[in-house]
């Protein structure tokens, strides 16, 4: 069936272009983005129980952003009244002008920018999904959920906790310029399972998830993946910590994905590119890796969380080549950037909500694929670790530094596990020297897209990313 | 709408609902070094809404939540609590009630106009001592007044007004052709302008020192000091660990009247939940569940004396007078911040993204900018990590003499930790 797109946006849709009508008077520029996006979350643990229609992306509201004399400025609500958009111009104008005022008051200089490209463009774009999760049958996901976290504590003694937790959200986002009208709707769907253990006081989490550019249907696969969220769990309680120091390492789809998310995601952001924030700029052409890493960075580069149709600045979605072969061919860029930047938006322009302000943010960054099996890899390795399962990331692209929490690391000794697991690991280093040193690269490939993404320590958005096993070298500890 | 919702939810047929309106106007201003890159306005309105259901004999109870978009139509509101009722009555843990209508003293959220707050923090920006070599790369200012109104069937009907802002700020410094960033976020009520003015100009230090650092070498059992921010997830470990949410589901063996641990050989930890903090944004007479904030002991001399959090699982414990906790402290210990920093020990100004998992006790961070002391001083160094679990090193802890506040929190200005390990080259 079709992510049928939202009545209500169609409903205030006439309001919204006289909006743009009567701002193209006063302004440079105009445009809108509006939102109305619902959603489903089921949450089930041992002692509590909840259903809620929130999740990270739900959310109904506006966002104007005007231009003139250089600025870009933006007013965001969320009580549009379609039958009297000139009230609202009022009052974008009125805020706006205040704000101006301050600043002149101050001796502002502003960052001068062009006037956005505003070729016409009609889009509409409605994606297929099993589901709506409005129509979703809420009591059998209940019972899905009960039924995994009842099972879940059935399977080891330790077990103090099983939570069990699918959540579902319908995309529906409109924008509006004088020359432009795209209108796209789409579902995502991820589930995760945590397994809590308790031995002799020491407490540990395992987690198994999945996550799609699908429908409520998906969370039938997540019963699926209880055993191997008590299993991580499990594993940990018998966890050593890693003596510190560069190991040869493999990495499993998700650390990779993490990898290539902190390493070639954050880094080649191109707003940090016009605050000469990011080492990125100087590398464009030159080999950050080697010939067997390709990766690649944009909504159509797989189907999952984050797979629109276009940005939140109405560029169509993009499938970037972030690194051929080891040689960085160009970044990932929001509209205002690239026209600070004489270059062209590649469809990443991502608000966290209509409340905040856009910038470049990653969509799917993935990996891509070799020749390699994980298992030849495995039995490559003399001495190192197979590294499972990613807690988080933080980048410095101003640097190339990077830092990964790694859930956990089993050891390998002459090509074979030995059963020791270490735990947690933290994985630094310099990414030309980890991405230099890939010298093996599987087959297969994954993705991942139930995390979140923030630009510093705010602004959280869907993300999703993934690709093959990896063989290099890291520094753990 | 919140009142129309409200007179919809008192005729619905829920045995219980809460309401809670969050109302906010925002000013933001985007700066790419001093040239403003855009200016924001906002003005929004979140009504959220949770319905509970109880079973027949009123022994289970189950609660089902969504946010009404202020442009709904009554119809869908009406339709929409029905949905609740019905996704309610599928979820079904142990009852509880709501808090009833209890009085407090008034809140003590000072509230300006956003434009002079705004003002305040332009100014303050402006008004940073930068060099040809220390400066601002980028900053960003958000500031906002929010209005909370939150309503139960219980009776409760509560609104407050109150502050909120943020800074971001990234600073840059340079030599010889090689450049290094560090990066701030700040969270406040208003604008502290002498605080905010002194922290980023000790961070432009800090860049400054960056730029000669040192690789990391490799400790074990390191002295690790924390002067930053980056000390409140630990401390959060004792406040999370306390919470009734944690204790219910038994994430903890830590009980009323017992030590948290055996054998602590270093400081102990006295943890206070306080109804007020200067500049805070969390100065809040109710909690977001009706409950009066107070001030309370929480643990002390890392003895527990008090749980505290969310109704339900406070209820569950048996515990009618507690609240989710607002503004918190960890009070100071004996020793000057400056016997702290002895030769050998490492402080660690700047961490990439420093954690501690509140469940399992592990501590983790990669060092950007950190002072290794010996008997001439301190030398910086970067690279590198922390890593150790608290549930071993809260033994080994050294609290300052000094405070230092971080908008809803108040802790010793500088922290040692004993037996960390540091993963350098």
């Amino acid at each position: 069936m079709k992510a049928f797109f939202s009545d209500y946006l169609k409903t205030i849709e006439p309001g919204l272009k006289k909006l743009v009508s009567i701002l193209s008077e006063q302004y440079d520029y105009v445009s809108i983005l509006s939102t109305d996006s619902k959603g489903l979350r089921v949450m089930i643990t041992r002692h509590a129980r909840s259903v809620g229609s929130e999740t990270m992306t739900t959310e109904r509201g506006t966002v104007v952003r005007v231009a003139k004399n250089g600025l870009y400025s933006e007013y965001a609500f969320n009580d549009f009244d379609a039958e009297h958009p000139e009230a609202t111009a009022e009052r974008l104008k009125e805020q706006l002008d205040a704000q101006l005022a301050l600043l002149a008051s101050l001796n502002t200089p502003v960052y001068e920018t062009g006037v956005l490209d505003d070729e016409p463009c009609e889009l509409f774009v409605e994606k297929e999904t099993g589901e709506l999760p409005e129509d979703c049958d809420v009591k059998a996901l209940v019972e899905r959920l009960t039924a995994i976290s009842e099972k879940g504590m059935t399977l080891s003694e330790y077990m103090i906790d099983c939570m069990a937790v699918a959540q579902s959200t319908h995309i529906s986002k409109l924008f509006l310029t004088k020359n432009r009208h795209m209108a796209q709707s789409y579902v995502y769907s991820e589930g995760f399972i945590q397994a809590v253990v308790n031995r002799e006081g020491s407490t540990r989490a395992g987690r198994a998830s999945l996550s799609g550019l699908a429908g409520p249907e998906i969370f039938a696969g997540l019963s699926d993946k209880t055993e191997e969220a008590v299993e991580q769990a499990l594993v940990l309680l018998d966890a050593d910590r890693i003596e510190p120091g560069e190991y040869e390492i493999i990495c499993t789809p998700e650390v990779s994905g993490l990898i290539a998310h902190e390493a070639f995601g954050h880094g080649v952001e191109m707003d940090m590119f016009v605050k000469e924030r990011a080492l990125g700029k100087e590398y464009i052409g030159k080999r950050v890796g080697s010939d067997l890493v390709t990766m690649h960075e944009g909504a159509l580069c797989a189907e999952n969380v984050t797979s629109y149709a276009f940005d939140d600045e109405g560029v169509p979605a993009g499938d970037v080549t972030e690194i051929d072969h080891g040689i960085l061919k160009t970044g990932i860029c929001d509209a205002l950037s690239a026209k600070r930047l004489g270059t062209r938006p590649t469809g990443n322009g991502k608000r966290e909500n209509y409340e905040h302000k856009v910038y470049t943010r990653m969509t799917n960054t993935m990996f891509d694929s070799g020749t390699d099996t994980a298992e030849d890899m495995i039995a490559s390795v003399k001495y190192g670790w197979l590294l499972e399962g990613m807690q988080s990331g933080m980048e410095d692209p101003k640097h190339w530094g990077i830092q990964c929490i790694i859930d956990h690391a089993r050891e390998i000794r002459d090509g074979k596990l030995t059963g020791r697991v270490v735990a947690p690991v933290i994985m630094t280093g310099y990414v030309p020297d980890l991405l230099g040193n890939v010298t093996m690269v599987s087959k297969d490939r994954e993705v991942f897209g139930c995390g979140g993404c923030g630009k510093g320590h705010k602004e959280w958005v869907k993300v999703a990313d993934g690709g093959p096993y990896l063989k290099t070298k890291g520094w753990l500890g | 709408m919140t009142d129309r919702i409200i007179e919809l939810l008192k005729h619905s047929g829920a045995d219980a609902w809460e309401v809670t309106s969050l109302k906010e106007e925002g000013w933001e201003f985007y700066f790419i070094r001093h040239d403003l890159d855009q200016n924001r306005a906002k003005k929004t309105e979140h009504i959220h809404v949770t319905v509970y259901k109880k079973n027949e004999d009123g022994s289970a109870m189950g609660s089902a939540s969504m946010e009404f978009a202020p442009t709904e139509s009554e119809e869908n509101v009406r339709r929409s609590i029905d949905d609740l009722i019905y996704r309610a009555s599928l979820v079904q843990s142990r009852s509880y009630e709501l808090n009833p209508k209890k009085e407090a003293e008034a809140g003590t959220a000072v509230v300006r106009p956003v434009a002079e707050t705004a003002k305040a923090f332009l100014e303050t920006l402006n008004s940073v001592h930068e060099t040809d070599t220390e400066d601002l790369n980028s900053y960003e200012i958000f500031t906002s007044v929010v209005e909370r109104r939150y309503v139960n069937s219980a009776g409760a009907d509560l609104t407050e007004q109150y502050p909120k802002s943020m800074t971001e700020v990234v600073v840059n410094a340079r030599s010889e052709g090689h450049e290094i960033e560090l990066y701030r976020l700040y969270h406040s009520g208003t604008c502290d302008r002498n605080g905010l003015r002194q922290e980023i100009e000790d961070t432009l230090q800090f860049g400054k020192d960056r730029l000669r650092a040192e690789s990391t070498p490799q400790m074990t059992n390191a002295s690790v000091i924390f002067s930053t921010d980056a000390v409140l997830p630990i401390y959060r470990y004792f406040l999370n660990n306390m919470s009734s949410r944690f204790v219910f589901r038994r994430m903890n063996d830590w009980q009323i009247g017992t030590p948290i641990a055996d054998g602590i050989e270093g400081d102990t930890i006295t943890l206070r939940a306080l109804r007020t903090l200067e500049n805070s944004s969390a100065n809040h007479a109710y909690d977001s569940e009706g409950a009066p904030v107070r001030d309370l002991t929480i643990l002390e001399n890392s003895v527990p004396k008090a749980y505290w959090g969310d109704r339900q699982f406070c209820s569950y414990l048996g515990l009618e007078d507690t609240f989710r906790v607002t503004n918190w402290e960890v009070l100071p210990g004996k020793t000057p911040a400056a016997e702290i920093r002895t030769p050998g020990t490492l402080e660690v100004v700047e961490f990439s993204d420093f954690q501690a998992d509140p469940v399992t006790g592990d501590l983790f961070g990669e060092i950007r900018l950190a002072y290794l002391y010996d008997e001439n001083g301190r030398r910086p160094v970067s690279g590198g990590s922390v890593s150790g679990n608290l549930k071993e090193l809260m033994k080994h802890m050294t609290l300052s003499a000094e405070t230092k506040q971080y908008d809803s929190a108040r802790v010793p200005a500088v922290t040692r930790i004993d037996g960390a390990t540091v993963t350098g080259k």
